[in-house]
């Protein structure tokens, strides 16, 4: 298994000019390691939305890869999400489970069957062609740069260990850049950032 | 009847780039008209919730989508209407095949009884659509804006939901309530 550092900070090194979406467990974390422009916490956002979200932004902007650091409890609340990716014929998208077994912001209770589910094979079941699985770190940074590029859309499943982050939300005093701010100037701040205008100035000024 | 055509025209016309959503029996005209449509593309879910995070993230990438989705599917998508476009502030239109709107204003039951709460019975009742029954109210609990779409006439009025939809960053629904052919 991989630590959540194992993960991120490789990813952080490589991502380039790629959309960051994170959700629940990670959030945090990337923030700390990460002041982009380009990143987005679904947080305090809808449960279980951060790879549909991460999706519109995908087909949004095709020139753009997007990547979603999903996890495994979040990836359950949204199956469907699996096949709606491919249906879509989105080929930026790059989904992570990360899988820890367990609801790690309320205190890690166990996702229901978490021993016995094979997300890789649901997304190759969903019609995902390219997919990855890692359980050590030294694998994963070595196909990373492979992981992130050519076509997707593209799932990864990383195993880590279980964290201790709790309930997270959006205050001035978070340490995270991304957190600092609320969900909707997060937002507009973001539509304002990929649209290349202002389209978004006035919005941000009503919030 | 409203033309499945002409509602396209004016989506096209407003400057919409993505349809998200589901089909039912009164929306299937216009979902199979986009299957063929290169101006404005369809985004097939597989639950209405995930159309409004998807939507969001269209909306964050720079285009503007609408919704097209059941009353049915509203419902289903509570926390995630409240958790995307709403907090975070997205002129969205949503547009909402309203089922079981003729049976809501046929039903024999006094006005006092059909305002919330309602009763068990009452939704309960054979007679009722239990669907309809709720989706206004829970509009209102929402603060969603909304509007009603019966015929190629009303068409125009989808202006006056845009102009809301933006005058509040907020998202606003447009109830069908006549089929599409």
């Amino acid at each position: 298994m991989l630590t959540k550092e194992q993960l991120l900070l490789p990813l952080s090194r490589n991502r380039g000019d790629a959309i960051v979406v994170t959700t629940m467990g990670v959030v945090r974390p990337w923030g700390k390691i990460s002041h982009s422009d380009l990143d987005f916490a679904s947080a305090d956002s809808a449960m279980g939305h951060a790879a549909d979200l991460a999706l519109g932004i995908a087909l949004a902007q095709p020139q753009r890869k997007v990547i979603c650091l999903n996890g495994d409890g979040s990836m359950l609340m949204s199956l469907g999400t699996l096949v709606t990716i491919v249906g879509s014929g989105v080929s930026n998208l790059i989904l992570f489970v990360i899988q820890n077994g367990t609801y790690e912001i309320t205190g890690n209770q166990s996702i229901p069957a978490g021993e016995h589910i094979d997300f890789l094979m649901m997304a190759r079941a969903a019609g995902f062609q390219r997919l990855y699985r890692f359980n050590e770190p030294t694998e994963f940074t070595g196909q990373l740069p492979e992981i992130l590029s050519g076509k997707g859309p593209v799932f990864v499943l990383v195993h880590i260990k279980p964290g201790t982050e709790g309930p997270i939300r959006r205050h001035e005093e978070e340490e995270s850049q991304y957190l600092k701010v609320s969900l909707a100037e997060s937002c507009h701040r973001m539509r304002k950032v990929l649209s290349g205008s202002d389209v978004a100035s006035d919005l941000l000024t009503k919030i | 009847m409203i033309s499945a055509q002409r509602l396209l025209e004016e989506l096209k016309r407003r400057g919409v780039t993505h349809l998200v959503g589901l089909p039912d029996n009164s929306s299937a005209p216009l979902f199979s008209l986009l299957q063929g449509n290169g101006d404005v593309r369809l985004i097939a879910v597989t639950r209405e919730g995930e159309a409004f995070a998807l939507a969001a993230g269209l909306w964050m990438g720079g285009k503007t989508p609408a919704l097209l989705i059941q009353n049915t599917g509203l419902l289903e998508s509570g926390d995630a209407l409240r958790g995307t476009v709403s907090r975070m502030r997205i002129p969205l239109l949503c547009l909402i095949t309203y089922r079981g709107f003729k049976s809501l204003k046929s039903t024999s039951s006094e006005s006092a009884e059909m305002q919330p709460p309602f009763s068990p019975n009452l939704l309960s009742r054979p007679d009722v659509d239990s669907t309809a029954l709720v989706t206004e109210p829970t509009l209102r609990a929402w603060g969603i804006p909304y509007f009603f779409l019966k015929d190629d006439q009303g068409l125009a009025g989808l202006d006056e939901a845009v102009e809301e939809a933006e005058r509040l960053s907020h998202p606003v629904a447009v109830l069908i309530t006549e089929g599409m052919k």
